[in-house]
């Protein structure tokens, strides 16, 4: 219950848009990290890729509609809007770096030693992948730490 | 955040209004209301119009904009 001499936001009154954002870094965590360190010491298949997409999927379902419906007051505004553009221009930016390492690495790969053609095309299946992930968290946390420090 | 200032929080008292409820006459969210009475959110222009209608006062009467600080000269 506000007040009209209220000042300062506790924790537990964040705005809807923020509780969305801990929902979607708590699914992307709950299903990559296992996928992750399973492909890191398995061969992964595309049938493991697939499932996992699947099951994130589901996740941000449940997840946000529980958000959703235990929050009244579901606008979004334009320090929102800024905050997701903050967002987003970070992500980029890991993107290209992270892009810009894979190449780096991959030119490396063909001038040390060959790459197995049987596993090439799953095992950047997995790098790209992880690429799209760190992005999409370093975009939530970029976020989260923006709804903290109020800019 | 910058050089603007504000009489949001003073205005939306004297006016009795909570900061939920001038919220929703400016379609913003509470917490974006609570960063721009810490000065630490500068609306936009239609937004601080916006302020501005609701408290029925001139924009300069809500936002006032104090100037870059400058750096002391030495000697």
């Amino acid at each position: 219950m506000s007040n009209i001499f209220d000042m300062e936001p506790p924790m537990s009154t964040l705005s809807y848009q923020e509780k969305s954002l801990y929902g979607t870094l708590a699914a992307d965590l709950i299903v990559y990290i296992p996928y992750f360190v399973y492909v890191m010491h398995n061969p992964t298949t595309l049938s493991h890729i697939v499932g996992t997409i699947i099951l994130l999927i589901v996740a941000q379902i449940i997840l946000q509609s529980g958000i959703a419906i235990a929050t009244r007051n579901r606008i979004t505004d334009e320090r929102d809007r800024q905050i997701a553009g903050l967002g987003y221009r970070n992500a980029y930016f890991a993107l290209v770096g992270m892009i810009l390492t894979g190449m780096g690495a991959l030119w490396l790969h063909t001038v040390y030693g060959p790459l197995n053609p049987n596993h090439m095309g799953l095992h950047f299946l997995s790098v790209f992948l992880g690429m799209v992930v760190i992005s999409e968290i370093v975009k939530i946390l970029s976020q989260l730490i923006a709804y903290r420090r109020s800019i | 955040m910058g050089g603007i200032r504000n009489n949001v929080r003073d205005l939306r008292a004297a006016h009795e209004m909570t900061q939920q409820q001038l919220a929703d006459r400016i379609d913003l969210t509470r917490q974006t209301v609570i960063a721009i009475e810490g000065d630490k959110y500068s609306p936009s222009l239609e937004t601080a119009f916006r302020i501005a209608n609701v408290f029925g006062v001139p924009l300069e009467r809500v936002f006032q904009y104090q100037g870059e600080r400058k750096k002391p000269r030495k000697g």
